[in-house]
């Protein structure tokens, strides 16, 4: 079984009496790269920051690569295996690029300065960007920053990637170099679980396709299956409108 | 009526002698208020209810009681409890840094709470503690923000440091009333007083307004 990464079961998250999530079953495999989709407001960015523990789920329960997340106790040795990026970027403006990058793997990890300099080298090449190195994040465009966030993610060198919309606040001629770097992330095998709104993304990279909508997973299934042949009416209509 | 411009050249040395010692009260309890504040601040946001409790309830009685009647509280009805005699110096320090803490606290607050909440999703999601986060991530972007409204409090407890005068402390103000009962020229001393405080304060606003642009460019 090691090869679940992600096993959520019976996710359950409401804000007062709002029921966001109302039991969630989810199994992520390692290397998989899982694409939900929904409508908005239909629970699929809580469902990933409940993975994350960045929202306290009400009931159910999430397990990461066999350990189970007992919420505050072992919340941070779960976030250092489990990358996150966000629609906003939130990149560390009071930090240049490369100390958004070192700073992690040095508190958290204990690796020396020279190894994370290396490490944040490396990924920083990856995403094309080494020469913004000495760059502050508001020097940078949107798309270059979501790209620094992705390689801050991977200094961590975590074993899956949470991608809460990260095209969505970007402008349009900059989502294309975003998804180019998630595309070969994907192609090199990392596990991802992305929310997002693109649907080609979703078609060509995604193993499975997951549609979300009122708290539950209405219906999943390859991007073949699901973009072809929608069952439920739900995932139909709401296609309808997207495509 | 004339006056005596003289006098009021004569009593500079004097009064900048007491000018000195309110920048020293001034400092030290702007520099106490900060440690205070830092962990005040802290405090009224944490999620720990008891440390919170206590936290609100500092701030709101420093907040709703004259600074007047703390050092009062601190100067003659402190020795009453404890027992001994309380040194004006040390009466007077307490009673601003305890005061000053207050108003920082609320600073620091604020200051913490402009901070977009994705800093500290991004810092935890990075698995560093909040602690990690809050003294790497929020805390130096904070701090910046929170300069001129510190530049503010520096400039109030300098002022507000004269009522310490009412314990005996020699001070700027207290310098003053000393002149004057001696020569009882009343209208001089007091502009001459007013005059220093003027230099003084304005002077922490420029160097405030300094720091605001050297730390904006970045």
């Amino acid at each position: 079984m090691s090869n679940e990464m992600i096993k959520i079961t019976d996710l359950k998250k409401s804000f007062g009496d709002l029921n966001v999530l109302n039991g969630v079953n989810l199994t992520i495999k390692e290397k998989e790269v899982v694409v939900i989709i929904g409508p908005s407001g239909s629970g699929k960015s809580t469902l990933l920051r409940c993975i994350n523990y960045l929202e306290e789920p009400t009931g159910g329960s999430i397990v990461i690569d066999g350990i189970p997340l007992s919420g505050e106790a072992n919340i941070n040795e779960i976030r250092k295996e489990v990358g996150m990026v966000f629609q906003r970027f939130n990149l560390f403006p009071h930090m240049n690029v490369m100390e958004n990058l070192m700073l992690a793997p040095m508190k958290v990890r204990g690796v020396s300065k020279q190894e994370a300099e290396e490490t944040a080298t490396k990924y920083l090449t990856k995403v094309g960007l080494f020469d913004k190195a000495r760059s502050y994040p508001d020097q940078l465009s949107g798309g270059q920053q979501q790209r620094v966030a992705i390689a801050r993610a991977l200094c961590m060198k975590p074993k899956a990637l949470l991608f809460d919309e990260p095209t969505s606040a970007l402008d349009p001629e900059m989502v294309n170099e975003v998804l180019d770097v998630m595309k070969e992330l994907a192609n090199e095998g990392m596990t991802m679980a992305v929310v997002t709104h693109e649907m080609g993304f979703a078609r060509e990279v995604g193993d499975r396709v997951v549609f979300v909508d009122s708290g539950v997973i209405q219906e999943e299934g390859t991007p073949e299956e699901l973009f072809g042949n929608p069952k439920t009416e739900r995932c139909k209509s709401f296609l309808s409108k997207i495509l | 009526m004339e006056l005596n411009f003289d006098l009021m050249v004569k009593s500079f040395p004097l009064l900048l002698a007491g000018a000195g010692i309110t920048v020293e009260i001034t400092a030290m309890s702007v520099f106490m208020g900060l440690i205070i504040g830092c962990l005040v601040g802290i405090a009224r946001l944490c999620t720990i209810k008891p440390l919170r409790y206590l936290a609100n309830v500092y701030v709101d009685f420093i907040r709703g009681t004259p600074l007047l009647v703390q050092i009062f509280l601190v100067y003659f009805a402190l020795p009453g409890i404890i027992g001994s005699r309380v040194d004006p110096f040390l009466a007077a320090i307490s009673a601003c840094s305890i005061n000053s803490g207050a108003y920082i606290a609320e600073i620091f607050r604020a200051g913490i709470q402009s901070i977009d909440k994705g800093q500290m999703e991004a810092g935890r999601s990075l698995g560093m503690s909040w602690a990690q986060t809050m003294r790497y991530i929020i805390m130096p972007q904070a701090f910046k923000r929170i300069i001129p409204p510190l530049g503010n409090e520096f400039i109030a407890m300098l002022k507000d440091s004269s009522l310490v005068s009412v314990i005996g402390f020699e001070e700027l103000t207290r310098r003053g009333q000393l002149i004057i009962a001696r020569t009882y020229a009343s209208f001089e001393i007091w502009m001459a007083v007013a005059i220093v405080y003027l230099v003084m304060t304005f002077a922490v606003a420029r160097f405030t307004g300094y720091l605001e642009r050297r730390f904006e460019t970045k």
